[in-house]
């Protein structure tokens, strides 16, 4: 294999190997149908949210308030229940608040000229102390109709209903980043967007929907993982935000040039998913699946830095 | 650089088929936690593995670090594994029903210990928190004569400090002379250093003496945290209660700091409840009751036979 190749197709090679690796160790359980379907759940909402984090990072930014959005977007839907409103007017009314939250975090970037790991933090903050004053800080799980628990549990045909989820939303994310002018728009900014901006191109615009719609899909994320519970706390999205860029990190080391890629960040995913969910079956210590996770990601990121180097 | 990956793979792979082959006999119990890095779930932890290790159980232990979406994914991986049971430990199974019911739908019983009763588990084992924040906030309001003004640290995502807060708000009605002048929720993990970081700040916006008379925790570790700050800022005439029965909160007792008293719960007595009728579930029989509650202590300088002056 050429260090081209290694270098390309290492990290998928590594998933594969650590797929065969469980199977042999828990065969019974992790090679499972059943396990195969949990899997899928356990990382719909984490794909989704690394794929908003995807999109930022294709214009060359950061958005830090992807699980605050995530986790606001949750409040705000379980809040209306309790208000006794449906599903149809509930989620949208939290979709909405996700993408005006993003687009606000664009505005605050591409106009005013934040920084966006400050804008997004600073806004994320905002997300999380208004997410905390319509929950009370308390843990919501009464009133939920039995509608909305259906956008995440149960199957279609034996497939897991969150497997349609990801297909849906990665499969539009990278059909937009790879085959429209949109996203051929997205990747000149993210390359120089000096340079887009001195060829014509909308890079304000560009970069506030880019934000929008991050902000729509962690809302997404947020409102597929309260289904899933059944319950929402204030902070539950918090926690998507390392791993989301973990494997967008991960994902790159699969691209060809080294930038963020839906396929790349859903192997990403897998690997982060994977490894949690083999780990935990083979009883292994939560420690030291943290330190594999980042081992993983350091060794994908020197592999794929030594293949271009030997290229 | 291909024979580095190919040994890096093979490494995990056998390192990980060790890892799975490496299990001993006896029955099999998942515990799980969001909550590990408190003291107290903590305790509940260790005194459960304890008397598993009397029953020559196999216990694996997880920790979600207050992540609830990963909780229920742990959870999902433990139904996966097929244990002989499964221990929620320190979270209301409501919050994660879906993958509650899908463990006793694979024949596991659930057991949950300071958690909350649930049609899908079999058992659990817990104090009253509602009479737990009772105890400790008429002991906290005697102290200060039942007037004053006090500070709140709570944290309602947990159902039993919730429960905790609930008894404090029947009390603050009930005794209009006790004024609550500042709260905060507290962050978990970090609930030590958040705490003592809010209660800085809160000493500072009330600077005169008798602005802050006492200080509620709804569990021990924010009163050490608040405790900590009243020290540093010097600050007299401010007392702290908390709840939990937490080893350094009632050497602070023992040392006369502001820290005055906390509630113990039976921590080690509810994992050790909960490990015998487990016992009991494994052997094919069934729990005394569906809900069973350890005893509770009200600890303070009297109670330890502190003096101070």
């Amino acid at each position: 294999m050429t260090a081209f190749n290694l270098s390309r197709f290492g990290t998928l090679i590594a998933f594969v190997l650590l797929c065969v690796a469980f199977s042999i160790a828990a065969p019974q359980a992790f090679a499972s149908q059943g396990n195969v379907y949990n899997l899928i759940q356990q990382m719909a909402t984490l794909a989704i949210v690394a794929t908003a984090a995807t999109l930022v990072m294709t214009i060359g930014e950061f958005d830090l308030s992807v699980g605050f959005s995530a986790s606001l977007a949750a409040v705000i839907c379980f809040a209306l229940f309790g208000q006794g409103y449906d599903v149809w007017l509930a989620v949208p009314a939290a979709l909405l608040a996700g993408i005006v939250a993003g687009a606000a975090n664009g505005i605050l970037v591409a106009r005013f000229g934040i920084p966006s790991f400050v804008a997004t933090l600073a806004l994320g903050t905002i997300l999380s102390g208004l997410a905390f004053g319509a929950s009370g800080g308390a843990s919501m799980f009464k009133n939920v109709p039995d509608g909305f628990k259906t956008l995440a549990r149960g199957d279609l045909f034996g497939i897991p209903v969150l497997a349609f989820w990801i297909v849906a939303v990665l499969g539009i994310a990278s059909f937009v980043l790879t085959q429209t002018e949109f996203g051929r728009r997205l990747r000149a900014i993210g390359g120089n967007p000096q340079a887009a901006r001195l060829a014509g191109l909308p890079v304000l615009r560009d970069v506030i929907v880019t934000f929008a719609i991050a902000g729509g899909l962690s809302a997404l994320a947020g409102l597929l993982l309260a289904s899933r519970l059944g319950s929402v706390q204030h902070t539950m999205g918090e926690p998507l935000l390392l791993p989301a860029y973990a494997a967008v990190f991960i994902g790159t080391t699969a691209s060809p040039t080294g930038s963020p890629t839906v396929i790349g960040t859903l192997l990403g995913v897998a690997i982060t998913g994977v490894l949690a969910n083999g780990m935990t079956i083979l009883g292994v210590d939560p420690f030291i699946q943290k330190i594999m996770t980042g081992v993983i990601i350091i060794v994908a990121v020197l592999l794929r830095r030594m293949g271009r180097t030997a290229q | 650089m291909t024979k580095f990956v190919t040994s890096l793979a093979l490494s995990a792979a056998f390192a990980l088929t060790a890892a799975g082959t490496a299990q001993a006999a006896g029955e099999k119990i998942s515990v799980l936690t969001p909550y590990l890095s408190a003291i107290a779930t903590a305790e509940m932890i260790d005194s459960f593995k304890a008397q598993a290790e009397k029953f020559q159980w196999t216990v694996d232990v997880v920790d979600t670090a207050g992540d609830m979406g990963a909780f229920a994914s742990r959870l999902e991986d433990a139904t996966t594994k097929a244990p002989n049971a499964i221990v929620l430990v320190s979270v209301d199974p409501a919050q994660i029903q879906d993958q509650v019911d899908k463990a006793k739908a694979a024949g596991i019983p659930v057991v949950t210990i300071d958690g909350a009763k649930n049609a899908s588990t079999v058992l659990n084992v817990t104090s009253d928190n509602f009479v737990l924040g009772q105890t400790m906030t008429k002991f906290l309001f005697d102290a200060i004569g039942n007037k004053g003004n006090i500070v709140r640290f709570f944290y309602s995502a947990h159902p039993g400090v919730h429960a905790r807060e609930l008894a404090l708000d029947e009390a603050l009605k009930a005794n209009p002379d006790v004024k609550q002048v500042a709260d905060h929720y507290v962050q978990v993990p970090g609930q030590i250093d958040d705490s003592r970081a809010a209660m800085d700040a809160i000493l500072l916006a009330n600077p005169a003496d008798g602005a802050i008379n006492a200080v509620w925790a709804g569990w021990d570790e924010p009163g050490i945290g608040a405790n900590l700050a009243i020290e540093a800022a010097g600050r007299k005439g401010i007392v702290v209660a908390g709840i939990d029965g937490n080893p350094e909160a009632i050497e602070l007792i023992k040392k006369c700091s502001a820290y005055i008293g906390t509630v113990r719960q039976g921590f080690t007595q509810m994992a050790d409840i909960a490990a015998e009728q487990l016992n009991t579930i494994l052997a094919g029989g069934k729990p005394e009751k569906d809900e069973l509650y350890a005893p509770v202590e009200l600890i303070t300088r009297d109670s330890l036979g502190v003096k101070c002056e």
